[in-house]
């Protein structure tokens, strides 16, 4: 059971992020807290072991409560057979190259003895359903795998709670699926009471026993019906029960279907999807183009066309080749075989200069801050100026476009994520290229912050500019996208129409098309009907 | 391990530092007792340097070690290790003083002492390189990091990065000739009676003739070739890398917040 | 005789060596013992040296003249029989500890080695082993920065532009290492009581004591004047009280291990073996030092029993157990990439003897 008892918290030279804060999470429960990018749930979960304040700093004023007994002070190692806590990035976690002694590293630590350790680390390798990864190393495995082994090596220690900071951010939606059906195990079967942090809420919502929202430093928690009827971050399902009138609130797909009848019959069959703008010649022509990782094969001779004004989506399971076909589109990897072509003048960027291919193709990388080497917004800013002919001032007028107000003194790794993906794609943008491509972009942004990244893709594509987005996100692309394709295995499995090819992927389905038929992809959709 | 060296600490340094000298400059003094027919100082010392290594390594971790200490020098360790192949066999381009220098300027000089020993060490592991010279390579890395720490905190700015690219030259040849004077008996043998050769260690000569014939040795063998590379490509990266990394570095430093804790809890 | 023991440590690493990178590394070794031996007699060669009237000359090379500074060294000059023999042993003597050690480093596992340091190097030992993990990730974080650059329309190249890799390269390991630290005292790493201050004071004592020792009975060991008990017997004192530090020190460190590696017949045997040819060589040189130390005028002769002695050296190879190829890997908790090892801890002491 964990207790917040009149909580303030600040970060030093800054005011309050949580201010008088009375909370109460009991054991055999799943929590799922939610809030805008920046709210302070990373702060609310640190206080729960100690990681806030002691990794981060700052002044704590109030008490909190593990089991009744107070631990302000109490340093993490301390609390770590009280309080399980996974990072949000597993993988940086990980300190040994075994996932059986991952499992054990904690255990050691506690100093218990090698019988129980033994049998502990049988146990949860049977409870996560990953006995047969128990000699592999754990930076060999998926993303979902290493999510399930990050749990586990907190679970040996038998902790009362488990913290949980974004488990599934980085998964696909099937993997996302395992991971959380696990977790949902633990909390009906092992009693253990759960918190989960999660931007994605449409995953967790239906698992959450209980829903903590923070907002502005204040924290309201309760029953997810309840709280979401007002709550600053909602999935769609509930985006579409609010428009809906529908009381109270529907937490499954199920039971938002059950009820749609009335909605269905007044907004009458789905629209037919015209083009969101018009579309022009092709700026990209893709044809059989194929990578090579040593024996591996990752791109399969996929053929890709993208006109101007077009934004097209790419999706795919982790590992599908998603990220090598845009690198490959971009020159930056070697193409095993096929051929690009980019703009009216068919040039193929592979046999470019960096700066020339630039102005064709620009690519913000998954990890958009590999891009970044300086030490103040203001001198990147000069630098992608610099790099681009005749373009004074032009990076720091896009990206107060994009993100108005960030201080040009700061440096840039300590803008928040939103911010930093900006300054990337602005200096990507500088060179104006006539195809822009986005790795998961949506990584870490919450709700509005997502529908903000989608009305700046459709400005661009606006511009004249092919727009290709691969992404996990299933609703992101119901938002952005005139196109999709997917893949596996490095090969393309469909494409066409947004419309089509979501509606057919049961994987894939938006919530909106889930509840309503295909046909209504987003909210804005019904909401465009129903009015 | 804090920043700042305690007086027990610095005392067992000192005197390890002092064994370890003994142990790289024993050519120069040893004397041999009457009718020895063999010299195996050196084989005794192989075996008592990692001792020293170790025991100091061990009074610096004494009190235990904080999490984000541990986790840094596990990765400047890594990134180290990395750097070292880079230049290997290369024209004596030797790039992994480079971060050690920087490190232990940031960091201290408990801090540049293990990272010299943990760098070298895993590299070796890296890349199958444990021999009977590791001792001696991890020995003298260590005081590389020791003597960055050490130097004048006063000095900041434009004349920081000067005094680093000098001290960077200066270990680079010190390096080299400590390396040398630790494998000079064995490549070119000790004088016993009836093997003469010029050049070699002469048991019980003058420490003055021994240390020329050591000199010229090493002028002949690597000062021009390996140590004025490894000299030249540790001034450069320095020079040019080195405003950039330890703005990089003391960023990391503050957030980590060596030494005292960072905890900071109102009165209730 | 050195070469004898050469081939006796290259049986047991054919027979022996699992089929991990480290494994295989054991060829480097020799590549290098060898070039070492040549090394050795190429400098003999060049730098010549006073052949003895009487000696059987082998081939006649003129001397080159040097100025004064470069007093005391001779260039090339008469090459007699001798002074090749002799620095031919030299050279394979010190082949034979690079083989020794080679050995060592190509049968065990480096990580299970990491897996075994005393609790005083728990810290340290964890770092080493987070920095492993770390390294292949590093690379991957070079591969992707570099390639990030063309983003940026760098195509600049030099120590300069060195910045735009290293930077990124450098903050990215850097937050990971804070993430990795969180990460570790969230899962309790370093929840040690402390020492009490008493033992502190005692370890700090022990540690002094030792160190002081050493730095006494290497300065005796060295000067041949100094009396002898200052010598031998102040090493091991030394050592000794170094250990008994180590181990005061680990004992603040209270910890478990899951599945420690346990000394089994086949590590106990093989580790008698190295003690048992380490002694018997040594006993061999007082016995007759021409065996291990050949006489540099006649045929180098080797006594049975000397030989047999070093021959008891194969049998590890014969009687553990062969490693198990299939599961070779970090993973591996087959004992035969351990016993070997230690084998080798007892071999170098041998070739230090001889």
């Amino acid at each position: 059971m964990l207790e917040l008892r009149d909580v303030t918290f600040s970060y030093e030279d800054a005011g309050p992020t949580l201010k008088d804060v009375d909370l109460l999470l009991p054991d055999g429960e799943l929590h799922l807290v939610c809030g805008r990018t920046g709210s302070g749930k990373s702060t609310l979960l640190g206080l729960f072991n100690g990681l806030v304040p002691h990794f981060t700093g700052g002044l704590l004023d109030g008490d909190v409560l593990v089991d009744g007994s107070s631990i302000v002070g109490t340093p993490p190692r301390e609390l770590a057979h009280l309080v399980g806590y996974v990072p949000q990035d597993p993988a940086a976690g990980f300190v040994s190259d075994v996932v059986e002694d991952e499992l054990a590293y904690g255990m050691e630590q506690l100093g218990l003895d090698p019988q129980t350790m033994r049998r502990r680390v049988e146990e949860t390798l049977d409870l996560l359903g990953i006995a047969d990864l128990r000699r592999r190393s754990p930076r060999t495995l998926s993303g979902g795998q290493q999510q399930r082994v990050a749990i586990g090596a907190v679970l040996t220690m038998h902790p009362r709670m488990l913290v949980l900071d974004e488990p599934t951010s980085a998964l696909d939606p099937t993997a996302a699926e395992d991971v959380l059906a696990t977790v949902a195990r633990l909390v009906a079967d092992v009693g253990l009471g759960v918190v989960v942090a999660e931007h994605r809420m449409e995953r967790v919502v239906p698992f959450a026993d209980r829903l903590v929202v923070v907002e502005h430093g204040h924290v309201r928690a309760g029953e997810p019906a309840d709280v979401l009827r007002d709550s600053p971050v909602a999935p769609p399902l509930v985006e579409l029960g609010r428009l809906a009138g529908w009381d109270p609130l529907p937490l499954t797909v199920r039971d938002a279907r059950r009820r749609s009848a009335p909605l269905r019959e007044r907004i009458g069959p789905a629209p037919v999807r015209g083009p969101r703008r018009p579309v022009g010649a092709p700026v990209l022509r893709a044809d059989g183009v194929c990578v090579d990782y040593r024996r591996h094969r990752a791109v399969d001779s996929v053929d890709l066309t993208v006109r101007s004004g077009e934004v097209v989506a790419l999706m795919g399971r982790n590992g599908s080749g998603k990220s090598s076909l845009l690198w490959a589109l971009q020159g930056g990897v070697r193409r095993a075989a096929g051929r690009v072509a980019v703009g009216p003048d068919a040039l193929d960027p592979a046999g470019l200069a960096p700066v020339a291919a630039r102005a064709q193709v620009g690519l913000v990388p998954q990890t958009a801050s590999d891009l970044l080497y300086l030490e103040s917004v203001d001198d990147e800013c000069a630098a992608a100026d610099a790099h681009t002919d005749g373009a004074d001032g032009r990076c720091r007028a896009l990206l107060d476009r994009l993100a108005p107000g960030i201080d040009g003194d700061q440096h840039p790794r300590d803008l928040s994520e939103g911010q930093r993906l900006s300054l990337v794609l602005a200096i990507v943008l500088t060179a104006a290229p006539r195809l822009l491509l986005l790795d998961e972009p949506t990584r870490g942004l919450d709700y509005s912050a997502k529908t903000q990244l989608a009305d700046i893709l459709h400005a661009q594509a606006a511009e004249g500019r092919g727009v290709v987005v691969s992404t996990h996100d299933v609703e992101f692309v119901a938002l952005v996208a005139d196109a999709v394709v997917v893949m596996a295995e490095g090969e393309v499995v469909s494409a066409g129409d947004v419309g089509k090819v979501l509606a057919e992927s049961p994987a894939f389905a938006p919530q909106t098309a889930k509840v309503l038929g295909p046909g209504w992809l987003t909210v804005a959709d019904v909401a465009g009907a129903s009015s | 391990m804090t920043s700042r060296l305690t007086p027990r600490s610095a005392l067992v340094l000192g005197v390890a530092s002092l064994a370890g000298l003994v142990m790289f400059l024993w050519p120069l003094f040893v004397q041999p007792a009457a009718g020895a027919t063999r010299v195996d100082q050196p084989f005794i010392f192989m075996a008592l340097l990692p001792i020293v290594v170790l025991v100091v390594v061990a009074e610096l971790t004494e009190g235990g070690m904080d999490a984000k200490a541990l986790a840094m020098l596990g990765v400047l360790t890594a990134v180290n290790a990395a750097l070292r192949p880079l230049g290997a066999g290369t024209a004596g381009i030797e790039t992994v003083f480079f971060v050690l220098v920087l490190a232990g300027r940031v960091f201290g000089p408990g801090f540049g002492y293990v990272l010299g020993c943990t760098s070298l060490f895993a590299s070796a592991l890296l890349t199958s390189g444990v021999g009977p010279w590791l001792p001696f390579q991890m020995m003298c890395a260590a005081w590389i990091g020791l003597g960055a720490g050490l130097l004048p905190r006063r000095v900041t700015g434009r004349a920081e990065v000067a005094m680093l690219v000098v001290y960077a030259v200066v270990a680079a040849y010190a390096f080299g000739m400590l390396m040398n004077l630790s494998s000079w008996p064995f490549q070119l043998g000790i004088a016993v009676p009836g093997s003469d050769q010029t050049l070699q260690l002469v048991p019980g000569d003058p420490v003055g003739e021994n240390l020329h014939r050591f000199l010229l040795y090493n002028l002949l063998t690597s000062t021009w070739g390996w140590d004025t590379g490894r000299a030249i490509t540790n001034a450069l990266l320095v020079g040019l890398l080195g405003p950039a990394v330890l703005t990089t570095l003391r960023r990391a430093a503050r957030r980590a917040r060596y030494g005292e804790p960072a905890v900071e809890v109102a009165d209730r | 005789m050195l070469a004898v023991v050469g081939a006796v440590v290259s049986v047991v690493v054919v027979a022996r060596r699992g089929d991990a990178p480290w494994a295989l590394s054991y060829r480097f070794y020799v590549y290098f013992a060898l070039f070492v031996v040549v090394l050795r007699v190429v400098y003999r060669i060049v730098l010549g040296g006073g052949a003895v009237e009487g000696e059987t000359v082998l081939i006649h090379l003129p001397e080159i003249p040097l100025p004064e500074v470069a007093r005391g060294i001779q260039l090339l000059g008469d090459v007699t029989a001798v002074s090749l023999l002799g620095a031919l042993y030299d050279g394979m003597r010190l082949a034979a500890i690079i083989l020794c050690v080679g050995a060592a480093n190509s049968l065990a596992n480096p990580r299970r080695l990491l897996a075994a340091v005393p609790p005083a190097f728990y810290e340290v030992g964890t770092a080493v082993v987070v920095s492993l993990s770390v390294f292949p990730q590093l690379a991957e974080s070079v591969q992707r920065v570099r390639r990030a650059r063309r983003l940026r329309g760098d195509a600049g190249r030099g120590v300069r532009s060195l910045r735009r890799v290293v930077v990124p390269v450098l903050e990215d390991a850097l937050e990971r290492s804070m993430t990795l630290a969180a990460g570790m005292d969230a899962r309790g790493y370093g929840r040690t009581g402390g020492a009490t201050a008493a033992q502190r004071l005692v370890t700090g004592g022990l540690m002094l004591g030792g160190l002081g020792a050493l730095c006494v009975g290497a300065y005796a060991y060295l000067d041949g004047t100094a009396p002898r008990v200052l010598a031998g017997p102040v090493l091991v004192v030394g050592v000794l009280l170094a250990a008994a530090a180590l181990r005061s020190a680990g004992r603040r460190v209270r910890r478990t291990r899951y599945r420690p590696d346990r000394w089994r017949p086949a590590e106990v045997l093989t580790a008698l073996c190295g003690v048992v040819v380490a002694v018997g060589v040594d006993r061999a040189f007082d016995l007759d030092p021409y065996v291990v130390v050949p006489d540099l005028g006649s045929w180098p002769t080797v006594s049975l029993p000397v030989l047999l002695v070093v021959l008891v050296g194969v049998l590890p190879a014969v009687l553990t157990p062969p490693p198990a190829t299939d599961v070779a890997g970090p993973s591996s908790h087959d004992p035969s990439d351990r016993d070997p090892s230690d084998h080798d801890e007892g071999e170098v002491p041998r070739a230090r003897a001889a």
